[in-house]
């Protein structure tokens, strides 16, 4: 009885097993272009980006939408690097970028460490008016702090830049730390502070410590940040040996409007940076910007 | 123990410094702007208190302030509305790449990590008139006579800042639902899994509901950034042709800066902070009572 029910079913079964194989890899096929496609939609104006930069400046025009750069103009790198002043803007974008940071981290992890372990009576209000800072834009402070850096004079000076750019990243690296303080067992304090040590003893020699996977995820997301702010660097700095990066775009579109190779070839090198610290913190970079969104 | 906590002194020269560097950075400027709102200023000469007359111009006869309001709730409604949601959709698909799946998330995040003014000027020569890339590949699929000047015309040119932006923003939005993703107990999957799920009925009916909250909160701060909105209009187009591309950053900038109505700017600059927190007040009131439903 059982098999007369069961040996007919099984070819049926087979060729439908062929055809859900079939079709599942068909299926997987369609998925896998249709990834591809995404990708490369994605970053084609960065493809395109590089391959400009490498053009001969008369094959601009030329129809088609990749151009075979033959030969690759690495000229325009090297004019480029001789007209825009590319070190110098490095170097003061390092600068600026680099002592925010420090700002940043120390102020982000003293205060982080006061709000989370100490208690005091201003704690929630003042977390609370420090959380605000994330919805107020920043573009709303460029008028009067142009007025008020100017009536101090520090219009001009990289100050006008790294103060107003620690400012406003310390909401995001007071999340960040904050959340991540949460998870220190308070043990490892108690019995710091059987050993005799006192708070800035602790913060110093236990906290920072083991903070370390937190400081690095708020250093290279603010990195980013100053890495790449522009309107404040145009509005606050007008002399040409302070200019930060942002500013060899603005420059070498108006000075070199016909070089078009040498304009591609400035975009790529400020862009390299960028995705070279993307591809070795890219851990770092997507936990601290989950962070506040996914948790919060 | 509680008396080292508890110790004032500590506190104080814990926080007063970076609360002293926030104030002076972030809330008085926005004092000072109240203030200079409320004048006549052209940012050189001397001013007069002209009390609300900023705001009351604002209000009744300036159109391109309305101009701009609209188009920050156009870029808002593009980016919750088409942005979002192909993002949630890829952000489940590329759970199903396999070892690819790192590689992909790398991908599709780097056009975020890449200044503004590097993406603009890039978004600005593709569609250039003179060598730009989409016309090019216009004429390539032989539709040349749909060739435009994209940025020069009012109507083209505000949908290209929206979906400039939608690009730009992409992979902050992509990666967020990504997060939420991974975030979900991998015991969840496999239960509905050995329940028989399908999935598209485990997408459907466990994960899709689960990333509710993230949801939210991502629609949040998709329309806070729409109203924030600056950089890609101030290099792309400038708030052009003819203010149609207008955003209220932009527009407080060119009032102060270029029309030297400085008083006038810091009228608008107060009233983006006014709509930014009540937005954010307002979108966190109603999520808070669909939350309670659960």
């Amino acid at each position: 009885m059982e098999t007369s029910r069961v040996k007919p079913v099984v070819p049926v079964d087979a060729r439908y097993a062929a055809a859900t194989l079939a079709k599942r890899r068909a299926g997987r096929a369609l998925f896998v272009c249709f990834m591809a496609v995404l990708v490369v939609a994605d970053l084609f104006p960065l493809i395109w980006l590089f391959d400009f930069s490498l053009l001969k400046s008369g094959d601009f025009f030329a129809s088609g939408i990749l151009k075979w750069p033959d030969p690759p103009m690495w000229k325009n790198y090297a004019d480029a690097f001789a007209k825009a002043h590319i070190m110098l803007l490095f170097a003061n974008s390092l600068l600026v970028s680099g002592v925010s940071i420090v700002i940043i981290i120390l102020a982000s992890v003293f205060m982080g460490y006061a709000f989370t372990r100490m208690e005091w009576k201003w704690r929630k209000p003042l977390f609370a008016l420090i959380m605000v800072g994330m919805i107020i834009p920043i573009y709303s402070t460029l008028l009067p702090n142009f007025i008020i850096f100017n009536q101090v004079h520090l219009l001009n000076t990289y100050w006008s830049l790294i103060l107003p750019y620690a400012a406003f990243s310390i909401p995001i690296s007071m999340f960040i730390v904050t959340g991540f303080m949460e998870t220190i067992p308070r043990a490892l304090e108690e019995a710091a502070v059987l050993d005799g040590l006192t708070i800035p003893g602790i913060i110093f020699r236990i906290i920072l410590p083991v903070l370390r996977p937190a400081i690095a995820t708020m250093a290279v997301i603010s990195f980013l940040n100053c890495w790449n702010e522009f309107i404040m660097a145009v509005t606050y700095i007008s002399e040409d040996s302070l200019r930060t990066l942002p500013f060899a775009v603005v420059y070498f579109m108006g000075q070199y409007t016909s070089n078009y190779g040498a304009q591609f070839a400035v975009l790529a090198m400020i862009t390299i940076p960028s995705i070279l610290i993307y591809l070795l913190f890219t851990d770092q970079i997507t936990r601290g910007i989950t962070a506040g969104a996914v948790k919060g | 123990m509680h008396q080292m906590i508890s110790d004032r002194k500590t506190v104080f020269w814990l926080v007063a410094p970076g609360m002293v560097l926030f104030a002076a950075m972030v809330f008085i400027p926005i004092l000072a702007s109240f203030y200079y709102s409320l004048t006549d200023w052209d940012g050189a000469t001397a001013y007069h208190w002209i009390g609300l007359q900023n705001y009351l111009q604002i209000f009744i006869h300036d159109k391109i302030f309305w101009k701009s309001l609209l188009n920050s709730v156009l870029l808002g409604l593009g980016l919750v509305l088409i942005q979002h949601p192909f993002a949630l959709f890829i952000a489940m698909l590329v759970q199903y790449c396999g070892r690819w799946e790192k590689l992909l998330r790398v991908c599709i995040f780097i056009p975020a990590i890449i200044s503004t003014f590097v993406t603009t000027k890039l978004w600005a020569s593709v569609l250039s008139t003179q060598f730009g890339l989409l016309n090019n590949i216009l004429i390539q699929l032989g539709l040349s006579s749909w060739r435009q000047d994209w940025l020069g015309n009012p109507r083209l040119a505000i949908l290209c800042i929206i979906f400039v932006c939608m690009w730009q923003g992409f992979g902050y939005a992509f990666l967020l639902y990504y997060a939420g993703i991974k975030g979900i107990p991998q015991d969840l999957h496999e239960a509905a899994m050995l329940d028989g799920a399908s999935q598209l009925q485990l997408n459907l009916k466990v994960i899709f509901p689960l990333l509710a909250p993230v949801i939210r909160i991502n629609v949040v701060l998709a329309v806070i950034s729409a109203f924030k909105q600056m950089e890609t209009v101030f290099l792309l187009t400038a708030g052009g042709p003819a203010d149609s591309t207008q955003f209220l950053s932009n527009y407080l900038y060119s009032k102060a800066f270029r029309d030297n109505m400085y008083g006038y700017g810091n009228a608008v600059s107060i009233m983006l902070v006014v709509i930014c927190l009540a937005i954010t007040l307002i979108l966190n009131r109603s999520i808070k009572r669909e939350v309670g439903e659960f």
